[in-house]
């Protein structure tokens, strides 16, 4: 996947050394990636919301690192946000795997999917949607840009469709 | 059962140059009272982060000691964190517990831990190497001497009798952050 190696480039351009995720298969792409070019410290969590405080935690002690999840882990990572990256302004880039859009099977995934962007826009979170294989460069190297400038949270979203929507068994 | 305040003034004695991380409970304003220090890192109001921000900066300074200075109910919030942090296996953190079976901030409904669960099992369960459960100030000293000379991840489970604290009023969230990173000479 070239959209997946691309981030991790740009992810090792920019010094981030911790990626820690909640599993998603469009997030396993970008971890296969990883593993590939090696050299990053990969952290399994339980819930997507550690990864908030994981992130501040690596970034207060003067380390980058990323969370990785899907939309729905977004919904569990809000008061996190709002309540440590926001306020004690802390750098915290979230690469979401889209679910809930184009393409989806699973009608649970819809609500959230569709109320990613309204939420993160309410907590004026700035917001990428990487479509294109060949803006996927531009779009992460610019969000991490301004994820340490501005020293906040920042979303990249991972879309349908740049990678694709995960096949599942169709509703009787 | 532990005066929390006793015991934050025997580690804050004991404190070099380790890191400490808080919830957003009662607990940070003892630890503050008993010697404000730039290596503190507190909590206005993250609920449950202590933890996964301990075990966040321990993965980022694996040269320095960090204490996650934590309490009963902002842990229940945030219990997949342990296993997080168990699996991980950080060998520099010290995950301090204060339990007082209540939440003591809202005030003092019982929190599960008063009645039937023990959080010095669920760590152990979960799979901390090194856990202690200490229900009188000679015991947290030992515990806490321990921890800070041997390797961990450790988790010590303090039974504690809830009075009112001293002190209260912290910097602002970006100061906080400012003074703890200007004191380990990093930015982002």
């Amino acid at each position: 996947m070239a959209w997946a190696e691309s981030i991790v480039s740009v992810l090792r351009k920019n010094n981030v050394r911790f990626l820690n995720y909640v599993p998603d298969t469009k997030i396993e792409k970008i971890l296969e990636a990883a593993r590939q070019l090696g050299g990053f410290e990969v952290l399994p969590l339980a819930r997507e919301e550690e990864g908030i405080g994981v992130v501040c935690g690596q970034a207060i002690g003067g380390g980058r690192g990323v969370l990785l999840c899907p939309t729905a882990g977004l919904g569990n990572s809000i008061n996190a946000l709002a309540s440590l990256a926001i306020p004690y302004r802390i750098p915290c880039p979230i690469i979401i795997g889209v679910r809930g859009d184009l393409g989806e099977f699973n009608p649970a995934q819809v609500m959230m999917g569709q109320a990613t962007q309204d939420i993160l826009g309410a907590l004026r979170i700035p917001t990428y949607r990487i479509t294109r294989e060949d803006e996927t460069e531009k779009l992460t190297d610019g969000a991490l840009r301004i994820c340490y400038a501005s020293e906040g949270p920042v979303a990249i979203l991972v879309t349908n469709e740049l990678a694709g929507w995960k096949e599942g068994k169709e509703r009787k | 059962m532990i005066d929390r305040t006793e015991a934050s003034k025997y580690l804050v004695g004991k404190l070099k140059d380790e890191l400490v991380v808080t919830s957003l409970a009662n607990e940070k304003y003892d630890l503050q009272s008993c010697g404000d220090r730039a290596r503190n890192f507190y909590n206005w109001n993250a609920m449950g982060m202590a933890s996964s921000l301990g075990l966040g900066l321990a993965m980022a300074r694996p040269e320095l000691k960090v204490i996650v200075y934590d309490g009963d109910g902002s842990l229940l919030m945030n219990l997949g964190s342990l296993t997080t942090i168990a699996s991980r296996e950080p060998k520099n953190l010290i995950h301090i517990v204060w339990d007082n079976r209540s939440y003591a901030m809202t005030g003092g409904q019982p929190t599960a831990t008063a009645f039937h669960t023990d959080l010095a099992k669920v760590a152990e369960g979960a799979g901390y190497p090194k856990v202690e459960r200490v229900e009188t100030l000679a015991a947290f000293r030992q515990a806490a001497d321990r921890a800070l000379k041997e390797p961990g991840p450790w988790f010590i489970h303090c039974l504690m009798e809830e009075k009112p604290v001293k002190g209260g009023g912290l910097p602002s969230p970006t100061a906080i952050k400012q003074r703890f990173m200007d004191a380990l000479g990093v930015h982002h």
